[in-house]
C-alpha cells in the first residue's frame, strides 16, 4: 500500500504544516477541508495534501506550502479553502490575500524563500522541515535519509566517523557545548565491564519554557535523529539506544514510535542492519516532565527507574552512565546534525560558523517579536540580524530592550550588545549561555526585575532539592526578588542577592543550580539601576510591578476627551474611583488595589500610571 | 600514591582517596553534614566545598566525593570557599534551626543568626539523605526515599503510608546526624515522626522484656541478611563481635543416665466452647491474654483497655473454662481459681470496673489462698456461684446494648441471671502439651485417664515413671501450680542425683530371656513389650532382651508362639516341677 502511494505521481503537492502549533490552530481540519474540496473538483488524483513537520514560522500558522513553486500560504482557515482550491489549484492563480505580507511593505510575498524570516536561515538540523511527511520513511529516504548511515556502516571505520565529527567542530546543542567528537572518543575509549556494553542516549527532555526545537525536529524529521544515533552507535560501539522524550510531547512520541517501527521494518534498525553485521536498536523512554531530568545524570537515573535527580560528576556518563556502563548522551539537535556532516563532509560543516562554534543553531524566537517561530541560523550571526531581519523587529514600534537566551537559566543581554555574534563563547562572556536555544525578546515595557523573578519562579519550582544552594538558594533569591517587586525591598536585600547569586553558581551540584542565578546576575550586571529604582524610589520604571504603581486620573483629559465616560468607575472592583458621567473622575489611593484595570479600559489616556 | 598540597602542606595519600581524606591527613578541618564514612558520598549539602587549583582551573569542589589527584593545590579555608560554605550553612540554618551538628558548624564559621526567614524553629531535618542512603545501601530495604522536590522535599515512605519494605531496623535513625528521625516502640512497631509507621518488628530483638535468658536473637524471617545476603549492619556495629550469621539450628545427641520430663502444659482452646464467643466477639479474652494486657511491657503498657481503647466499666471472670466439664475435661485444673482471684484483685487496682467472678466451687487449697479469697470478698468483687451457660451480644434491654451479656444460673439465688459486662476473661484450664503423645511413646510412659503422664505410684513414687531413670516433673504429670511444680521438680532432681551418686543401677532379678536357638524372629514380642526392652536383631535373625530395661512382666513369655522366651526362675520346667512337688505331698 505504502509503496503504491509513493509511486503515484501528482502534479502538485500541498505541504500542510502538522507541527504542534499548527495542529492546535486546526491544520488537520484545513487538511480535511482541502481534501474534500479537491475531491469536489475532481483533483484528488492530481493534487495531494501532505502533512509535514513544523515549518518554524509558527506565528503564522496554519501554514501551507505549495510545491512546486514554494508558494507560501499562511493563517489558513477552513473557510479560505474553497476559494484557494478553485483559484490556485484548479485555475492556477495563486491567492495573494492568503500570502505573507511583511509589516513594513505590506506587499504579499508569494515564494517562501523570499520571505525575510526564511531567507537568512541555513537549514541543517531542520533540513527536511516542511518537505516530508514525517510518518513516511520513504519520504525521508527520498530526501537522503539514511544515506549517511549506509556510508558510515559500510565504508567507514569507527575511528573515521569520530575523526569526521571532531573535524566538523560540532558541539553539543543541549547547551553546554561540549565537543561531540571528543565525547564520542571518550565513550569509545571507556572500558566497559561485562560484555563491553555501551549505550547511546538521545536527550529529548526539552524543558525550557519557550523552547521547542527538539520537539520540532522529532515531529518534523524523526528519522534524522534515528540515523544520527545509529552512526553514533557505530562510532562508539553501542548496541542499544534510548530516546528520552517528555510525555508532554505526545505528537513527538507518536511520530518517533512510527519512525522506529518503520526503520525496523526496513531493516535500518535491529539485528544485522543492512547486512553489515551491526546490531543496534532504540527504545523510547518517556519522561514525566521534570526539568532537572534534562541534566544527564538525572536523565540516566530517570531511565534506570530511579528518582530523577543528578549525582556528582565525575564519574561522567562517558565512563559510568546507564547501569554503570559508558554512555554517550547527546541532544536531539546534535544527533540531527550528524547525518549531514557525514554526508557533506566535516570541511563543509566547519566552513559554517565562527572559529570556536561551527555549523548552525536552532533558536526559538519568542516574546515581543513580530515573527515568533523556530529559526536555524549559522553560528556567528548577530543578535540584530536575528531580531530585526529574521524576527521582523519589535511589534507596535516599541524599542528593543533585552534578549534572554538559554532558557530559564540563561541570562539577559541588553540592547547595547545587539551586535553580539552568537556563539558559545560570546554568549557566556555576556553572562548568558547558548542553552538549548530559547530566545525571549523583551521590549521597553518589560521590567527586568520582574523578568528575573519570573525565571527564578521556574527554576525554584523545578529544583530537585538535592543540594543546598539550589534548593534553598533559589527560593531565597525568589523571595528577595518578590519582595523587591512588591516594593518591600531594602538595600540589604540587594547585598544579600549579590552574595547569594555567585555562591549558588559556585557551589550548586548540577547545571540547573549552577545556572539558575544567571537571570539575576545578568540583570544585576546590565540593569542594576532598575533594581535600585525599585528599592529606593519604590517605582517600577516599566510599570510592570503593579504594587509599585500609582494610578491617577488627569481630570482635564477625563472631562475634555472622555466627557467623564464612567467606564473606569464601573470596572473598578474595589470601588476606588469616584465620579459620574460628564464629571471628572478621581481615584482614592487608599482604596486602590493597583489592579490596573482602569488604566487598561480608559480609551482616552486619562488614567496615568506613575 | 598521590601527592597534593592542602593549605600549603604537602600530603601523600593512597590512590582513590578523596580530598576530604587528604585534608584530614593534613590536619585541616573541613566540616561535613551529608557525609558518612560507610556510605557513598552524596555531595548534597555543599558544606565541605574547598577551593582547588588544578590543571589551570580554579574551582570550588566538594571534598567528600572529589578524588585527590596528583598536583592539586587545595585550599580548605580560602575566602571563596569560606564565603560559599558560610552561605550554605546559613541557608540550611533557616531550614533546620534545631539541627545540633549544623549549629555547631555555624558557630565554628562565626554565624550567629541566619539572614534567611526561618519557617519552623523546631525543624531538625537537613535533607542530607543519610537515612535514605543507609536504607538503600546498607540495609537494602529501600523503604524510605525523598518525595516532592525543591523546598518541599522530605523523607517519607511510599505514599506516606506504613511501608511493607521496612524491616524496622532503625538504621535510618542511627545514621541521622541531627536526630530528626526518632524511633519509638509503640504498640510493637517502630514509629518514625508522628504517623509514619514502620514495619511490625525488628529483626533483632529480645523475645519479651522479661525473657530468660535476657539476650537478643535474630529473627530469620525478618532479617534482611537472610533475604538478600546484604546488610550485616549488626555485625559491623557490634564491637564485641557477638553477632554470628552462620549459626544454624542443630540436633544434639546427649548421653544421659537419667531423664527428667518436664514438658509442661498448654491452655485449653476456648474456641472449643462456641457458647462463650471467644474469637467471635471482641473483648472476650483468655487468661493468658489478660496477663499480657496487664503486663507493664505489654501492648498498652499495662493499662486494661477494651478494643476501642476505652476502659471497661464491668468485667466478668469465668472460671472452669474447659475444666470440670464432662464435655471437655472432667478434671480440675487447680490453678484457675487462684489466678482468677489475682485478676479480680488487679482489675480492682487498675480500673474502676465492677468485677464479677463466676465460679462453681472456690478451690483455695494452698497456704494463704483462702485468706486471699476473703480479701477479695472484702474488696467488693461480686462472686456468682454457677456455671456460665453463654456469652452473647444479643441485647434484650437498652442497658445491654453494645455489651457482652453473660447468662448464668446463680445457684445461690436459684435464678438465671443476665449480667452485662464490657470484658469477659475466660479462665482456661490446663491440657497436656502439644507433643505429649509423642513423648509418651518415645519414653514409653503410661498416661492416666486424664491423659497426663502416669506416675509409678501416687503416694510412694510420685515423681518416677515405670522406667528406671525417667522421672516426671510439673504439669506433664497433672495440673498443678508453681509451688507444687517446683517441689516436684526438686524431688525429681534429687532422685536423678541419687542414681548418679550411686554409680550403678539395680536390675530386676527376674527378667525374661530369649533362647536364640528357638526364636524364629517373628517379632510378636517386640511390639508387645511395654518397656521397649526387646529389639529384633536383623543380622542374626532373632530378638533379644535388654536386661536393664526388662521389668520381668512376662508378657513376651506368654505370647511367644515357639516358647523361645522364658522368665528367669520361672521357666516352664521349674513351675511344672513345683506343681509336681505339690502333688507329691
Amino acid at each position: 500500500m505504502a509503496e503504491k502511494e509513493t509511486q503515484k505521481t501528482y502534479r502538485m503537492h500541498l505541504m500542510i504544516c502538522a507541527g504542534t502549533g499548527c495542529v492546535s490552530n486546526h491544520s488537520y481540519e484545513v487538511k480535511e477541508a482541502l481534501e474534500k474540496e479537491l475531491r469536489k473538483h475532481g483533483l484528488e488524483n492530481e493534487v495531494v495534501v501532505v502533512p509535514t513537520g513544523c515549518n518554524g514560522f509558527c506565528e503564522r500558522g496554519p501554514i501551507l506550502v505549495v510545491q512546486p513553486g514554494n508558494i507560501f500560504y499562511q493563517q489558513l482557515s477552513v473557510k479560505d479553502v474553497p476559494h484557494l482550491v478553485e483559484e490556485h489549484f484548479l485555475k492556477g492563480r495563486p491567492v495573494a490575500k492568503l500570502m505573507y505580507s511583511p509589516p513594513e511593505t505590506k506587499q504579499p510575498v508569494p515564494v517562501l524563500n523570499d520571505i525575510p524570516f526564511f531567507n537568512k536561515q541555513v537549514l541543517i538540523a531542520l533540513r527536511n522541515r516542511g518537505l516530508i511527511d514525517p510518518e513516511k520513511i520513504e519520504e525521508s529516504i527520498a530526501h537522503d535519509g539514511y544515506k549517511a548511515m549506509v556510508k558510515a556502516l559500510s565504508e567507514m571505520k569507527p575511528e573515521k566517523i569520530i575523526a569526521e565529527i571532531t573535524l566538523s567542530g560540532l558541539r553539543g546543542r543541549g547547551g553546554a557545548g561540549f565537543p561531540t567528537g571528543l565525547k564520542w572518543q571518550l565513550v569509545r575509549n571507556a572500558m566497559s565491564t561485562n560484555g563491553g556494553q555501551k549505550y547511546i542516549v538521545c536527550n529529548g527532555d526539552e524543558g525550557d519554557p519557550g523552547a521547542f526545537m527538539d520537539r520540532s525536529i522529532l515531529e518534523a524529521d524523526p528519522h534524522s535523529v534515528i540515523e544520527g544515533m545509529v552512526i553514533g552507535a557505530k562510532a562508539i560501539g553501542a548496541t542499544a539506544g534510548f530516546i528520552y522524550v517528555r510525555n508532554e510531547y505526545p505528537l513527538a512520541v507518536e511520530r518517533l514510535s512510527i519512525a522506529l517501527k518503520q526503520a525496523r521494518d526496513y531493516g535500518l534498525l535491529g539485528q544485522d542492519i543492512l547486512g553489515t553485521g551491526f546490531d543496534f536498536d532504540i527504545q523510547i523512554k518517556r519522561g514525566a516532565g521534570a526539568f532537572v531530568c534534562g541534566e544527564e545524570t538525572a536523565l540516566i537515573a530517570s531511565i534506570e527507574g530511579r528518582l530523577g535527580e543528578p549525582r556528582p560528576r565525575p564519574p561522567y556518563p562517558a565512563q559510568s552512565g546507564l547501569w554503570g556502563k559508558p554512555t554517550c548522551i547527546n541532544n536531539v539537535e546534535t544527533w540531527a546534525n550528524v547525518p549531514t556532516i557525514i554526508n557533506r563532509g566535516a570541511k563543509w560543516y566547519a566552513g559554517i560558523g565562527t572559529k570556536t562554534s561551527k555549523g548552525t543553531k536552532v533558536f526559538s524566537l519568542v516574546g515581543k517579536i513580530n515573527n515568533t517561530g523556530l529559526v536555524e541560523v549559522p553560528m556567528g550571526i548577530t543578535l540584530r540580524e536575528i531580531i530585526y531581519d529574521i524576527g521582523g523587529g519589535i511589534p507596535g514600534g516599541k524599542a528593543f530592550k533585552a534578549v534572554q537566551t538559554g532558557g530559564p537559566s540563561g541570562g539577559c543581554i541588553p540592547k547595547e550588545k545587539i551586535d553580539l555574534p552568537i556563539d558559545y563563547e560570546s554568549l557566556s562572556e555576556a553572562g548568558s549561555m547558548m542553552g538549548s536555544g530559547g530566545m525571549v525578546i523583551m521590549d521597553e515595557d518589560t521590567c527586568m526585575v520582574d523578568v528575573a523573578r519570573y525565571f527564578l519562579t521556574f527554576t525554584q519550582d523545578e529544583s530537585c532539592g538535592k543540594c543546598t544552594p539550589c534548593r534553598e538558594g533559589t527560593k531565597a533569591m525568589l523571595e528577595i526578588l518578590t519582595k523587591i517587586t512588591e516594593g518591600k525591598g531594602t538595600p540589604e536585600d540587594l547585598t544579600l542577592l549579590e552574595d547569594l547569586a555567585p555562591a549558588i553558581k559556585d557551589t550548586a551540584l548540577c547545571g540547573l543550580g549552577k545556572t539558575a542565578p544567571n537571570p539575576v546576575l545578568t540583570t544585576l550586571r546590565y540593569f542594576r539601576n532598575e533594581y535600585e529604582t525599585h528599592i529606593q524610589n519604590k517605582k517600577c520604571p516599566a510599570h510592570v510591578c503593579r504594587p509599585l504603581n500609582v494610578y491617577t486620573i488627569d481630570p482635564g483629559l477625563c472631562l475634555s476627551q472622555g466627557h467623564g465616560c464612567d467606564v473606569c468607575r464601573r470596572n473598578c472592583s474595589s470601588e476606588a474611583i469616584a465620579g459620574q458621567k460628564n464629571e471628572a473622575h478621581a481615584i482614592f489611593q487608599d482604596k486602590c488595589i493597583k489592579c490596573g484595570v482602569c488604566y487598561d479600559v480608559c480609551a482616552f489616556g486619562a488614567v496615568k500610571v506613575d | 600514591m598521590v601527592n597534593l598540597t592542602i593549605d600549603g602542606k604537602q600530603v601523600e595519600v593512597d590512590e582513590g582517596s578523596t580530598i576530604l581524606q587528604a585534608a584530614k591527613k593534613a590536619g585541616a578541618r573541613v566540616p561535613t553534614l551529608c557525609f558518612h564514612p560507610v556510605i557513598e558520598p552524596y555531595a548534597a549539602c555543599r558544606v565541605c566545598v574547598v577551593e582547588v587549583a588544578f590543571r589551570g582551573k580554579n574551582d570550588l569542589l566538594t571534598s567528600c566525593n572529589t578524588k585527590a589527584e596528583e598536583g592539586m593545590d587545595v585550599r580548605t579555608a580560602s575566602e571563596r570557599a569560606l564565603r560559599a560554605r558560610r552561605l550554605n550553612v546559613e541557608m540550611l540554618l533557616a531550614r533546620a534551626p534545631a539541627a545540633e551538628p549544623l549549629r555547631e558548624i555555624a558557630k565554628e564559621l562565626g554565624i550567629e543568626k541566619t539572614r534567611f526567614p526561618v519557617k519552623d524553629p523546631d525543624e531538625k531535618c537537613i535533607l542530607c539523605g543519610l537515612c535514605v542512603r543507609a536504607c538503600e545501601q546498607i540495609v537494602g530495604a529501600c523503604a524510605i526515599s525523598f518525595i516532592e522536590r525543591g523546598t518541599d522535599r522530605h523523607v517519607s515512605t511510599p505514599f506516606g503510608e506504613e511501608s511493607e519494605a521496612c524491616i524496622g531496623c532503625t538504621a535510618c535513625a542511627h545514621f541521622c546526624p541531627t536526630g530528626a528521625i526518632t524511633v519509638e516502640d509503640k504498640y510493637g512497631r517502630k514509629v518514625i515522626h508522628d504517623e509514619m509507621y514502620l514495619g511490625p518488628t525488628t529483626a533483632i530483638r529480645v523475645p519479651t522484656r522479661q525473657a530468660v535468658p535476657m539476650v537478643p536473637f535474630i529473627d530469620k524471617e525478618a532479617c534482611i541478611h537472610f533475604k538478600t545476603g546484604e546488610c550485616k549492619v549488626c555485625a559491623k556495629v557490634c564491637d564485641r563481635d557477638a553477632v554470628n550469621h552462620e549459626m544454624e539450628d542443630t540436633i544434639q545427641e546427649i548421653e544421659a543416665g537419667s531423664i527428667i520430663i518436664a514438658s509442661g502444659f498448654k491452655t485449653f482452646d476456648a474456641r472449643r466452647i462456641p457458647a462463650y464467643g471467644y474469637g467471635r466477639f471482641p473483648n472476650i479474652i483468655t487468661a493468658m491474654e489478660f496477663e499480657r494486657l496487664v503486663n507493664a511491657s505489654g501492648p498498652t503498657g499495662g493499662k486494661v483497655l477494651l478494643a476501642n481503647g476505652e476502659e471497661p466499666k464491668a468485667v466478668g471472670i469465668i472460671h472452669c473454662v474447659g475444666s470440670r466439664d464432662e464435655n471437655y475435661h472432667a478434671y480440675c485444673s487447680r490453678v484457675c481459681c487462684m489466678y482468677s482471684l489475682k485478676f479480680a484483685h488487679l482489675l480492682g487496682e487498675k480500673t474502676k470496673a465492677t468485677i464479677y467472678d463466676f465460679y462453681i466451687d472456690m478451690r483455695c487449697f494452698g497456704k494463704g489462698y483462702e485468706e486471699f479469697y476473703h480479701r477479695l470478698l472484702k474488696e467488693g468483687t461480686k462472686f456468682v456461684r454457677g456455671r456460665v451457660s453463654e456469652i452473647t451480644t444479643l441485647a434484650l434491654t437498652e442497658k445491654e446494648e453494645g455489651k457482652l451479656i453473660i447468662r448464668v444460673e446463680d445457684t445461690l439465688l436459684g435464678a438465671v441471671r443476665r449480667i452485662a459486662v464490657d470484658m469477659a476473661i475466660l479462665a482456661v484450664g490446663m491440657e497436656p502439651s502439644i507433643d505429649h503423645n509423642r513423648l509418651a511413646k518415645t519414653f514409653n510412659i503410661s498416661c492416666s485417664q486424664d491423659t497426663f503422664f502416669l506416675e509409678r505410684h501416687p503416694k510412694l513414687a510420685p515423681v518416677s515413671s515405670f522406667s528406671d531413670g525417667i522421672f516426671l516433673a510439673g504439669t506433664c504429670q497433672g495440673p498443678k501450680d508453681i509451688p507444687d511444680t517446683v517441689a516436684q521438680a526438686g524431688a525429681a532432681a534429687a532422685e536423678a542425683l541419687a542414681l548418679a551418686d550411686l554409680g550403678k543401677v539395680e536390675l530386676e532379678p527376674i527378667t525374661a530371656v530369649i533362647d536364640d536357638k528357638l526364636c524364629s524372629g517373628c517379632q510378636i514380642c517386640v511390639g508387645l513389650c511395654p518397656f521397649t526392652a526387646i529389639t529384633y536383631k536383623k543380622d542374626e535373625g532373632h530378638s533379644e532382651i535388654n536386661d536393664a530395661l526388662c521389668k520381668g512382666c512376662g508378657t513376651c513369655v506368654a505370647a511367644c508362639p515357639s516358647g523361645a522366651s522364658y522368665q528367669k526362675h520361672f521357666r516352664d520346667e521349674q513351675i511344672f516341677a513345683e506343681i509336681e512337688g505339690i502333688f507329691l505331698i
